[in-house]
């Protein structure tokens, strides 16, 4: 079976975008964008895990028995956040400290669990290491764009650097969060709903084209073709006149005979 | 033949019409408010004017490019103009003290009309009151900046003076009578607040003339007024010289009249109304005497929210309808 690179990237990305399109995960969207760089953080720490743990459980997929998978995924899962954790907290320990709670609750993580069970259960390794990776991709996005905006507006800030000295602190509160978490939504919505309407579009105008075309001008071309009527009119004037010629030249035979 | 013609009217119901409109009511209440609007400029000087200015100017301008970018022609605007937009605005600059910055109640009334009232449906569809939700964005967003609320040029009439800053309601619900005397309360002299609500005699005389033309019930703000006031007593332990401290301070009165009382934002039965009230009034003193901070605002938002549940539980009954008994001895 040959992998979909492409398919999968877009359904990761745009198409059933995590936070925008299937609303998981919205407890850390919610808590974690009040900067741009948690959003970051964040989101790249879940693709991490995304993809290690759609890895292990396609290769074990046909191990683990059904009645007991989600503890096997969480068991999974969970293994490879602590990874992430103890990482992290040698690495960065800021953004281990400003994550705090949310990083170890990656293991509740819907939109692990949800590809866990969606696609890697079923799906090869190749194919699900990239499942993993695109959407954590687009759960990164997503954060990433609701955290800059909520520091912008929230603290006059982007990635910590100071912009100017006016804020609107109404976005920094856990208010404002749910606000322009509808906001984003209500956005992308918005605009895949434009990008289908143009499709359906373009694909209904080369539809009626080819129709046009076909009724037009696969039977004999008539005389005038100024307007539709005036065709189907003509063809119809041709057809009787064929048929009243036929009659006639059957007529015309029996009475030879 | 044509006379006749003329003097028949078809149309679908309803066939009784009646003076009232939307329009009408809405000019009602921006009348009402205007001596509470004139006494915060006596207050508070040339600045409040701006405010209020501003913010009316905002939330009717925000409504109109709303319904532009709908694809409404400007004279069909215009034309269907109903005024309450401009008591939106005009509430929004009334909650606002005079050390917010300008652009704050221009954000404000464009939030309070765009997001809470159009986004919703335009008026009579909208969820919660947008006035109070304005008032709460403001209030959340720049009050970090603004720090204190400010008192009034005009001097106390009793002599006690007021700390800028310290609101009465923070002392009082820590269980300290304010210095000034209840008359000053009543008239706001040396009260710090926002500019529409300490001259609590303004908002009282646009009450009543709301309650002759029969715009609000005057039954519901009393009830509210009354019931706040009164659990407030009974938090503090039946100590009645809290009483009308707790009721004239903060923006009790301005929110019981002119706020809470939104024909959109409240049960549509009499009982209804009157359980809603007391339970505002209660959730009122309660969140005052648990946070000691002002919070009628915050109460009458949830409450907003919970109106549909009263609609659904609290129904009228119909004429002639009798509920089906129990059957005595049960069914055997």
């Amino acid at each position: 079976m040959k992998t979909n690179v492409k398919k999968i990237a877009k359904d990761g990305l745009l198409s059933s975008n995590p936070t925008l399109k299937l609303v998981l995960g919205t407890c850390p969207t919610l808590a974690l964008t009040t900067m741009a760089f948690n959003g970051i953080g964040m989101g790249l720490a879940v693709t991490f895990v995304l993809i290690c743990s759609n890895v292990i459980i396609s290769l074990l997929r046909k191990v683990i028995p059904d009645k007991v998978r989600i503890p096997a995924f969480v068991l999974i899962i969970a293994t490879f956040v602590t990874i992430v954790r103890l990482a992290l907290d040698y690495a960065m320990p800021e953004l281990y400290e400003s994550l705090g709670l949310y990083l170890p609750l990656i293991v509740v993580n819907c939109i692990i669990l949800a590809r866990a069970e969606s696609f890697a259960s079923k799906n090869g390794i190749f194919a699900s290491a990239c499942d993993g990776l695109f959407t954590g991709l687009g759960f990164t996005a997503a954060l990433t764009l609701m955290g800059a905006f909520r520091e912008i507006l929230g603290s006059g800030k982007i990635f910590g650097f100071k912009l100017w000295n006016f804020s609107i602190d109404f976005f920094g509160s856990s208010a404002g969060a749910f606000f322009t978490y509808a906001l984003f939504i209500a956005a992308f919505n918005a605009l895949s709903n434009a990008v289908a309407k143009k499709k359906r579009a373009a694909e209904y105008k080369a539809a009626f084209a080819a129709e046009l075309i076909s009724d037009c001008c696969a039977e004999a071309r008539p005389v005038e073709c100024a307007a539709c009527g005036d065709v189907k009119e003509g063809v119809k004037k041709a057809a009787n006149g064929a048929d009243k010629k036929a009659s006639d030249g059957e007529k015309t035979e029996t009475e030879i005979k | 033949m044509a006379d006749n013609v003329q003097l028949l009217t078809y149309s679908p119901s309803p066939h009784i019409k009646h003076p009232r409109t939307t329009r009408r009511i809405m000019i009602d209440v921006c009348i009402a408010l205007i001596p509470a609007a004139v006494m915060g400029v006596v207050y508070f000087g040339l600045k409040a004017l701006l405010l209020i200015a501003l913010s009316v100017i905002s939330a009717v301008l925000s409504e109109a490019v709303y319904l532009l970018i709908r694809g409404k022609k400007i004279d069909e605007i215009i034309k269907k103009f109903d005024f309450s937009s401009c008591v939106t605005g005009l509430l929004m600059g009334l909650t606002v003290g005079t050390n917010y910055p300008w652009y704050s109640v221009i954000f404000g009334a464009a939030f309070s009309v765009i997001v809470v009232k159009m986004l919703f449906g335009g008026t009579g569809k909208n969820v919660v009151n947008p006035a109070v939700t304005g008032r709460i964005f403001v209030f959340m967003s720049f009050q970090s900046v603004v720090g204190k609320w400010i008192a009034p040029s005009v001097g106390s009439l009793s002599g006690g003076a007021v700390e800028t800053g310290a609101t009465i309601i923070e002392g009082l619900m820590k269980g300290s009578l304010p210095s000034l005397s209840n008359l000053d309360l009543f008239l706001g002299t040396g009260l710090p607040g926002c500019i529409g609500e300490t001259c609590k005699l303004a908002l009282i005389v646009g009450g009543i003339y709301l309650a002759v033309r029969k715009v609000i019930n005057p039954l519901y703000p009393v009830i509210y007024v009354g019931v706040a006031g009164l659990f407030s007593v009974a938090l503090k332990g039946f100590d009645f010289n809290y009483f009308l401290p707790s009721v004239l301070s903060g923006g009790l009165i301005i929110g019981a009249i002119f706020m809470a009382t939104d024909y959109t934002t409240t049960p549509d039965t009499f009982t209804g109304n009157v359980v809603y009230f007391v339970v505002l009034g209660l959730l009122t003193a309660g969140l005052r005497e648990a946070t000691d901070m002002e919070v009628t605002s915050f109460a009458i938002l949830l409450m907003n929210l919970l109106v549909p549940l009263f609609d659904k539980f609290i129904i009228s009954r119909p004429f002639g309808y009798k509920r089906a008994g129990k059957v005595k001895g049960g069914a055997q």
